[in-house]
């Protein structure tokens, strides 16, 4: 029965690498940015597994963007070691700002990472001479030269690094720990559990994953703009992913993703404006009726069913 | 002789009482508060009068829009993170209507207050309603949910180009000396004034208000005592949207609107209710007059209007940091 899981995994990542070949740019394209989406998700989902509600994926998410594309610009560091300086800027700042920030819980939690990326947007705005201001920075070049299959493994790549790391925290003590903080802080603590030491561990590696995204997402369109890097759906559209998939699972975002991802590209093409609306009302929808998300209430319907 | 002795030494006794008193008051919060922006208002108007007037002005569209969330806060209890998109709605409306019959954008206070009073019930009946015990992030989720619906359907129906309305009076300025300022932002300052007056008397002195304030205070209680709070919160909810409907009106004479407007507000009104302290309705004023005089003071500076944003969101940053420390400490 084991076998038979490792083995669906393996057709199924095997026709992620292949997909490329037998289908258009087109649909490449949207593919990467699923995929960007589905990181996103699963990273704001890793923070969620400690109780903790980050609003703040896109002001770190900006930041790596920034960080690649100005490394890239102004010292001339190859695109793909500047991926992971973008990632490592993400981890750095999450870890100072955290070792502040993560003595709050809750909704004050969930503001003040609000308020954090909105300060690093107005920051980058304002800071004419490093980051180009409003108008933001233009890189010479896509990366790979804008091949879209190239894109699409790099981000692919990503996206199973993410799935691995989600994994390995879901299968480790790490999920003990941090299953136990959400549930309930004081038995936590009383287990022995440094509460504030897998807090901050966890909110720098999901910033760094969420910076590497970033700045792969700034090397592929090749420009960074305070209002399009640190754009707000890159908050909210994991956020109504995660959670139409089911929270605290690692295949419920990434199933949230495809799901949603999917629909949200279809009715783009039939309604220009409003199209994320279908966001928003997934959002009421599943908390309201189906507070599990798809992969917790099928769960729950084939135990049933046993 | 007596007499005359004991007045001759009575007579600075008032004063000084007077004078003791006030150290005394001191010791409270708002007082030092109050005392503050009083010493920084006189020094403000002396050396940058034109801050004094813009920032008064913005606090008091802070305030006006910050009460009805205080409200919620205090007797609903939920953060409500669609609160300046309903503004934005009702604003839409506002426009839609005026546009329509030309008349005054002013006129359209009526049917835009009534359409999110119902706007409101529907949103409580429908959602918050049953949101009541969830966990507070769900909470957050949902009414960002609505928050998003709303910018959404804004774009749906008005597209994302930004709209505005021009009055006249809207641009009514008067001159003291050498110093020309702009009148009608101080239709803001009276509609907050107004807003807290009545909501004060309303809270007190109205059987429902009483009836809220106990709800507020403790629903298991309200209920024992023969109060149908789900009444109370459907009705304090529709009051609250409807307000925002007022000011959604006063809003668009004076800007231009666009679906993602709101947000901005949303933020500001949690900031300052926030800072205020759950269901202090007096400490909304305070704060959001520290907010107003020192953003126009920021962008008084030229070269740096550009900052002015950012004013605000360290504000939210400290004032939630320095209550969480308080809370440690105690």
């Amino acid at each position: 029965m084991k076998n038979w899981r490792y083995i669906a995994y393996t057709v199924i990542i095997a026709i992620a690498i292949l997909f490329p070949f037998y289908t258009g740019t087109y649909l490449q394209h949207t593919a990467t940015a699923i995929l960007i989406y589905l990181s996103l998700a699963l990273s704001w989902d890793m923070l969620l597994r400690t109780g903790q509600m980050s609003f703040g994926i896109a002001g770190f998410f900006g930041i790596g963007g920034y960080a690649a594309a100005l490394t890239h610009l102004k010292w001339g560091i190859d695109p793909l070691l500047s991926i992971i300086l973008g990632g490592i800027a993400a981890f750095f700042i999450a870890f100072l700002l955290g070792l502040v920030v993560l003595h709050l819980r809750g909704m004050y939690f969930a503001i003040v990472t609000l308020a954090l990326a909105e300060i690093f947007r107005v920051i980058v705005r304002n800071l004419h001479s490093v980051t180009g201001g409003p108008e933001g920075s233009v890189l010479p070049s896509a990366i790979f030269g804008g091949d879209p299959s190239k894109i699409y493994w790099l981000i692919l790549a990503i996206t199973i690094t993410t799935i691995l790391v989600s994994e390995v925290f879901q299968k480790t003590r790490i999920y003990f720990a941090t299953t136990s903080i959400r549930n309930d802080e004081l038995v936590a603590k009383s287990s022995g559990i440094d509460i504030f030491k897998y807090l901050i561990f966890v909110f720098a590696i999901t910033s760094a994953i969420q910076g590497i995204i970033g700045s792969s997402y700034a090397h592929q369109y090749a420009f960074v703009t305070p209002e399009e890097t640190f754009h707000i759906h890159f908050t909210l559209l994991p956020m109504a992913m995660c959670l139409l998939g089911g929270m605290y699972t690692t295949m419920g975002p990434v199933v949230g993703a495809l799901v949603l991802g999917t629909i949200a590209d279809y009715l783009k093409l039939q309604l220009p404006y409003g199209h994320l609306l279908v966001y928003g009302v997934v959002i009421i929808i599943v908390i309201l009726f189906m507070p599990r998300g798809i992969v917790g209430t099928v769960r729950e319907r084939l135990e049933r069913g046993k | 002789m007596n007499n005359q002795r004991c007045g001759s030494f009575e007579y600075p006794a008032p004063l000084i009482y007077l004078g003791l008193k006030l150290l005394d008051k001191l010791r409270y919060k708002n007082y030092q508060i109050a005392i503050t922006l009083i010493i920084g208002g006189v020094v403000l108007a002396l050396w940058k009068p034109f801050v004094l007037i813009e920032g008064l002005q913005v606090a008091g569209l802070y305030a006006s829009i910050a009460l009805p969330m205080a409200l919620i806060l205090g007797i609903v209890g939920i953060i409500n993170l669609a609160h300046g998109d309903f503004m934005m709605f009702g604003a839409y409306f506002a426009y839609w209507f005026t546009v329509y019959t030309g008349a005054d954008p002013l006129v359209a206070i009526f049917p835009v207050s009534l359409g999110l009073f119902l706007i409101g019930m529907a949103t409580y009946r429908g959602t918050i309603k049953y949101m009541h015990g969830a966990p507070e992030l769900i909470q957050l989720l949902l009414t960002f949910g609505i928050s998003i619906v709303l910018q959404q359907l804004a774009n749906l129906f008005w597209t994302s180009q930004p709209v505005s309305i021009h009055v006249g009076y809207a641009s009514a300025s008067a001159t003291i000396g050498t110093f020309t300022f702009g009148t009608y932002g101080f239709v803001y300052v009276a509609a907050a004034v107004i807003l807290f007056i009545g909501l004060f008397h309303f809270l007190r002195h109205t059987r429902i208000g009483q009836a809220a304030l106990a709800t507020g205070q403790n629903p298991t209680g309200a209920k024992l005592v023969g109060i149908n709070i789900d009444r109370i919160y459907l009705l304090i909810f529709s009051i609250s949207i409807a307000l925002v409907g007022v000011m959604s009106v006063l809003f668009l004479t004076r800007h231009s609107i666009f679906p993602h407007v709101g947000g901005i507000f949303t933020l500001k009104s949690f900031c300052l209710a926030a800072m205020a302290g759950l269901g202090n309705l007096t400490g909304i004023l305070w704060a959001s007059l520290i907010l107003g005089l020192g953003e126009s003071f920021v962008k008084s500076f030229m070269g740096y209007a550009g900052w002015a944003d950012i004013i605000f969101f360290v504000l939210i940053i400290v004032v939630i940091m320095v209550g969480s420390y308080r809370r440690r400490v105690k």
